[in-house]
């Protein structure tokens, strides 16, 4: 079942997703994580639901694990980390 | 839509509700009850016999002399008989005021713990451990949570375009499975927004540990602790100066706190360092009338305003937190509301059983006679009758207990009595045949329920409808037994009207089609 896998891969690039929108918005990021945390979970969610439909599952799979590293590479492109809300 | 996506999102919305479904029962059942947390406190009590009334500065003042670790932080509750909690020795305590006699002596009364094992039920399944950061069965239930929005998601696609004519379908059609489908739609779609909140907040209390983790090491790094302590506290800790200062008046405070905030209904006190200097007391309450209706007024032991978090004065962090308990507590329209959340639980619980079940009866009828369907079938049924039974006997022992002569030891009888229910139901329906055990637990369920208002009426006097809250959690009781008696008197006319499916007859091991015996077909 692709369910696991999928859900396991969606959770880091949720999370990182979020950085990269806190990254992008002209606001500070300290000033929205109660809605950060609800954005993370929403966004798992459907990322669990969307990787667990194709047909075949290891094609979903490799891409989110594709995405993982694609948004962890972006995210090292802004000051976010260490970087003072 | 094409067929086979279509089949999909149908196969995704089956796996992600299946797995999920029996502990949101769990959650959901307990949470129905929980929308009364307040109240089911009044409820558990015994009466205090102690006549002395002390007000609530003396009350305070001989708690932190008796239990000096009480000085450093403690939750006070105004009321009838005002109660403090605090930590001793790593272990929660709670005093009222009817503890403490006329001189300095202090009687340690027994009491009952049903209300947070019901909220502990409720959010972590009872499992234990639930006092660090990483806690277990919060953690998990944050996880089934998130498998329910991934199956209210495919839900959603599933019948978006059908949504209309599925309100009105709950027909029986002469087709059991056929009914058990429509009913499962019609909850889905009548209560699909409160489904939506309880799915996402849910989620969002349950994962916050994990979730701020992953955040600090993938996005934000070790400041992020800092941060979040920063945004989400009312004020800093504080360390005890050892500079002693007179207290003012509890009644000054909260008029102070009413001052900045008009309109504030406290509901408690938190208070750090009782007689520091440095000490401070956050009086937190709501403001009617506000969907975010949380308020904290942080004052000095000299009533000096230090904060203000209220509706009209807040950042978004704090508003969207208040918005955010609030709906999944079900806490900011009075009585109609918590109402409407009670019986929205409820449907819950319904749409969890109908949905394993149908479940069941499909792959059975695609795959032909399955172990795994026939097993999950009575499991399903074993761990909701174990549940609702286990609950009313908790519900029993806590109202008995205290009357008893093992009132001391009530805070644990009532949570071992639930298990010692759950457990051999949940054994039993593995053994039985579903039908039967169906239509025994169904038989039963309605009387335990009854028995709680009758127990309250006998043993706390006019209390039990003299008191507004304890007459409210008689009459929720009493309401579940009318609900559960609806469900059983349900079931039988669909049992005679439509033969069962197969898999609710006979024994695990046993052929499909599996022939009914006469006395199952009676049940």
């Amino acid at each position: 079942m692709r369910l696991w896998p999928a859900a396991l891969l969606s959770l880091p690039l949720s999370v990182m997703l979020s950085g990269l929108l806190a990254a992008a918005l002209p606001v500070p990021w300290a000033s929205w994580l109660v809605l950060m945390l609800l954005l993370v979970v929403t966004l798992w969610m459907l990322l669990v639901a969307l990787a667990a439909l194709p047909q075949r599952g290891w094609p979903a799979l490799a891409g989110l694990l594709a995405a993982n590293g694609v948004a962890l590479l972006l995210l090292q492109t802004t000051t976010l980390y260490g970087g003072g809300p | 839509m094409k067929a086979d996506r279509l089949r999909r999102f149908i196969d995704l919305h089956a796996w992600a509700g299946m797995v999920s479904g029996l502990l949101l029962f769990v959650a959901f059942f307990a949470g129905a009850i929980n929308v009364f947390h307040h109240e089911l406190h009044h409820w558990q009590d015994r009466p205090a016999e102690n006549a002395t009334v002390l007000d609530a500065d003396t009350f305070l003042e001989r708690l932190t002399e008796r239990f000096p670790q009480a000085a450093e932080r403690l939750y006070f509750q105004p009321g009838n008989d005002p109660a403090a909690m605090w930590k001793q020795d790593g272990e929660w305590q709670t005093a009222r005021v009817s503890h403490f006699g006329g001189d300095d002596g202090y009687l340690s009364r027994p009491g009952s713990e049903l209300a947070d094992f019901i909220n502990e039920l409720h959010y972590q399944l009872a499992i234990p451990g639930g006092a660090g950061l990483l806690n277990i069965g919060m953690i998990l239930m944050g996880l089934v949570a998130a498998l329910y929005g991934v199956a209210l998601f495919s839900g959603l696609v599933i019948h978006w375009p059908k949504l209309g004519r599925e309100l009105l379908a709950l027909k029986h059609q002469g087709n059991l499975r056929r009914y058990w489908k429509n009913l499962h739609n019609l909850i889905g779609v009548v209560s699909l927004p409160f489904h939506l909140i309880m799915a996402i907040t849910g989620a969002a209390m349950g994962l916050f540990t994990v979730v701020a983790l992953l955040l600090g090491a993938l996005v934000f790094g070790p400041q992020l602790q800092e941060v979040i302590s920063k945004k989400t506290d009312v004020w800093p800790a504080m360390t005890t100066s050892g500079e002693p200062v007179t207290m003012a008046l509890m009644a000054d405070y909260l008029s102070a706190a009413e001052h900045e905030v008009p309109g504030l209904q406290v509901a408690w006190v938190e208070v750090r360092g009782f007689g520091d200097s440095d000490g401070w007391l956050d009086v937190a309450g709501t403001v009617p009338g506000y969907l975010g209706h949380h308020a904290h007024v942080v004052l000095d032991p000299t009533l000096k305003p230090l904060r203000v978090i209220s509706p009209a004065q807040r950042d978004l962090n704090n508003a969207s937190l208040s918005v955010v308990y609030a709906l999944h507590f079900g806490d900011y329209g009075g009585l109609a509301v918590k109402l409407m959340y009670f019986l929205l639980g409820l449907l819950g619980c319904l749409l969890f059983v109908s949905g394993n079940i149908l479940w069941c009866e499909r792959r059975s009828d695609r795959a032909g006679p399955s172990r795994a369907s026939a097993l999950l079938l009575r499991l399903t049924l074993g761990v909701c009758v174990g549940v609702v039974a286990g609950v009313a006997v908790s519900f029993w022992v806590s109202k008995l207990g205290l009357y008893s002569p093992w009132a001391d030891q009530v805070v644990w009888l009532e949570r071992l009595v639930f298990w010692l229910v759950l457990v051999p139901l949940a054994g039993w329906s593995l053994r039985a045949s579903p039908l039967r055990f169906c239509g025994q637990g169904l038989r039963v369920l309605p009387w335990l329920y009854l028995l709680i208002p009758v127990l309250s009426l006998v043993l706390d006097g006019a209390r039990a409808w003299r008191d507004p809250d304890v007459l409210l959690i008689n009459g929720v009781m009493l309401s579940l037994a009318g609900l559960l008696w609806l469900v059983r008197k349900h079931f039988r006319r669909r049992v005679r009207l439509a033969e069962p499916h197969p898999l609710w007859v006979g024994r695990v091991s046993d052929g499909h089609p599996i022939h009914k015996a006469d006395a199952e077909l009676e049940s």
